[in-house]
């Protein structure tokens, strides 16, 4: 027997499998819109329940009623809750792979190989995104303002690694060509699969891009 | 959000901040003091000894520029006597930090007092005592024991006062005992409001290996017994009329 | 116990027994039966986040007041499994009872005094976790590295654990992740101190 609450509860159920993934599964569109029904249906009662005393209802005097009420109360608050953590959870991992590089076009291009459970099927065909439009947008928005944030320091990289450094130079080897860098000991030239021996600072990001690879 | 660390330092960190610990070297090459942000380095000339920060004496090392002298509490008979004393003497707690430094009076025995004159080193406590630092006397470890004896025996395993297996399985013995301990040691959390778990004399590589379980037990014992601790703050109180308890706890962020 | 912990939320679905104390017309449907009233003395399995404000709250009336509902201890709780926790805490499976157990002791010994529960699951908890420390540590040390697919699923490595692993519920699985990380890293940082 359903009862209130309960879609909410699996929609809690996806935010506690997206926790332990690294990737962001599908957004549940539909769970949401039936979640978000649910409570406007609540409500609709509770208005309807509470229509004949014209806003004179005493719980003490009516308390298979005022019971109801709590019941239904209950219910979308339990319902919202579901909600707002269902996509508390995906925004936090959303700005967790903002930090840690990937763009919109990354996260918005994202394929679902293992879409598991039909539940993809709700976008219409063509490209699957795994966000909803509302979250793509936040990703746009977040990813500015992080770069804006970023820009308020040249020399310190916020999303740089955050191993101490074991060598300050490293060798590395170019995987892609990545054009010209500008370094303290001038420009170097990166094309593919040239080796070079270079300050980790200089070349954190690129390896992070796959650009180069690190060697030894 | 965007720091994905768990609170605490972490292992590398540890290990980096480990590099700073002094050791003493013996230089095989002249070299001249340096100029560093902790402050001058002594002028090496061989074959007199000198104090150097741990990167520095293991960059020297690989360069075949200096040999470094194991400090006295990794030599295999001061880790003996420490697993001795961990495993017959007290199987329970950790073996205590190094002592403070003290001055004794040849002259006069049994007036040894702590040192005091120090003045900048007065208001230190353990683990920044600079006997709790790599110049830890034998039988004591310090507290970066586990990250500059693992430093040492790798790169300059050939500068101990024995075989580096030998001193290294030694380690590794003391390393396990002291692993068991910090498991067994969660019992202490068993008993009703009397729960203590003493962390006297561990070491920094293994606070950072243990952080994560030890919060997690001590926090999940804290919430198991929240009730029953909230009901003896209650009758402790005895109508009070504090209602501030938790009225909020819905929206509570 | 954040308002957006996923972890208290689904503690919050756990189901406990109730007993209802009046009629409630509406209601019929928590009891299988839309449409038709809800008896006064219907006993029914209501989860936590419903539960937990229909004990609390009464029906108002100033000379009988009564709560709307009154309920038992989960058979997660019931006294058989106390007594097996008792005897030997690293036996009995927990997630087999309830996989938040703790989570929703918590909440019952908030709601009324238990204080022999709150005794026996200190104990069973503090005694469960240096065992699943031991086991964190060996699957931490067991070497073999198995590329990036180890994020949990490794809970059941290693064949005598496997048992005790598999009944660890979620306080005690995050414990046992927190373990195995702390474990995981040390070893990670000591292969790379030869690297160097």
């Amino acid at each position: 027997m359903p009862m209130y609450g309960d879609l909410g509860n699996k929609l809690v159920q996806h935010a506690k499998r997206t926790q332990n993934l690294t990737h962001l599964p599908p957004y549940q569109t539909e769970l949401v819109r039936t979640v978000a029904r649910e409570v406007r249906d609540l409500d609709k009662d509770v208005t309807s329940m509470l229509e004949p005393f014209q806003g004179s209802f005493d719980p003490s005097a009516e308390q298979a009623t005022a019971c109801t009420l709590l019941v239904n109360h209950l219910s979308m608050r339990r319902d919202k809750r579901c909600l707002l953590a269902y996509h508390r959870t995906r925004t936090d991992k959303l700005e967790e792979l903002v930090w840690n590089g990937y763009d919109i076009l990354d996260l918005s291009g994202q394929q679902q190989a293992g879409g598991a459970n039909g539940a993809t099927g709700m976008n219409e065909g063509g490209t699957t995104s795994s966000l909803s439009p509302q979250e793509e947008d936040y990703v746009r928005q977040y990813g500015d303002l992080l770069a804006a944030y970023k820009g308020h320091w040249t020399d310190i990289d916020l999303t740089g690694s955050l191993e101490p450094p074991r060598d300050l130079f490293i060798d590395v080897r170019v995987l892609k060509d990545a054009g010209e860098i500008q370094t303290e000991y001038g420009a170097i030239n990166l094309t593919k699969n040239s080796q070079f021996y270079v300050r980790q600072g200089d070349v954190e990001r690129l390896i992070a891009q796959g650009y180069l690879q690190k060697l030894g | 959000m965007a720091l994905p660390l768990p609170p605490g330092l972490n292992h590398a960190e540890v290990a980096f901040l480990a590099e700073m610990e002094m050791v003493t070297v013996v230089p095989r090459q002249r070299l001249e003091s340096i100029n560093l942000l902790s402050g001058q380095t002594p002028p090496l000339r061989p074959p007199h000894r000198a104090e150097l920060p741990l990167w520095l004496a293991l960059l020297l090392k690989k360069q075949r520029r200096a040999n470094i002298l194991p400090p006295p509490w990794l030599h295999p008979s001061s880790l003996a006597e420490i697993i001795h004393r961990e495993t017959k003497e007290d199987p329970v707690t950790f073996s205590a930090p190094p002592p403070p430094p003290s001055h004794a009076n040849p002259h006069d025995p049994g007036t040894a007092r702590r040192v005091r004159d120090a003045d900048a080193d007065a208001n230190l406590a353990p683990p920044f005592l600079p006997s709790c630092t790599a110049g830890a006397p034998a039988g004591y470890l310090p507290y970066h024991w586990l990250e500059v004896a693992e430093a040492l025996l790798t790169h300059a395993g050939d500068d101990m006062a024995a075989p580096a297996g030998d001193v290294r399985s030694l380690l590794r013995d003391l390393v396990e005992v002291r692993a068991a301990k910090m498991r067994s040691s969660t019992s202490a959390l068993e008993g009703f409001g009397g729960g203590l778990m003493s962390l006297r004399g561990v070491g920094a590589m293994e606070l950072a290996e243990s952080r994560g379980f030890v919060l997690g037990v001590v926090d999940g014992v804290r919430k198991i017994g929240a009730s029953a601790e909230a009901a003896r703050r209650e009758e402790e109180e005895l109508g009070g009329g504090r209602e501030d308890d938790e009225s909020d706890e819905d929206m509570g962020i | 116990m954040s308002y957006y912990d996923i972890d208290s939320i689904l503690t919050d679905a756990e189901k406990i027994p109730c007993t209802f104390q009046l009629e409630i017309p509406e209601l019929g449907y928590l009891d299988n039966q839309p449409g038709q009233p809800l008896k006064a003395g219907s006993k029914i399995a209501l989860p936590l986040w419903l539960a937990e404000m229909l004990a609390i709250a009464n029906t108002g009336g100033d000379d009988q007041a009564k709560s709307f509902v009154t309920f038992d201890l989960p058979a997660a709780l019931s006294n058989e499994v106390v007594q097996a926790l008792k005897a030997d805490p690293r036996a009995v499976p927990l997630r087999d009872q309830s996989p938040h157990l703790y989570g929703l002791a918590t909440h019952m010994m908030d709601l009324s005094e238990e204080q022999e529960l709150g005794v026996v699951l200190r104990k069973t908890f503090v005694t469960r976790a240096s065992e699943i420390a031991l086991h964190a540590r060996k699957v931490g040390g067991t070497g073999h590295n198995k590329g990036t697919a180890d994020e949990g699923s490794n809970l059941g490595v290693g064949g005598t654990g496997e048992e005790f692993l598999r009944g660890l519920e979620e306080w005690e699985r995050k414990l046992f992740r927190k373990a195995h990380d702390g474990a995981k890293a040390g070893k990670e940082w000591m292969e790379n101190v030869k690297k160097r």
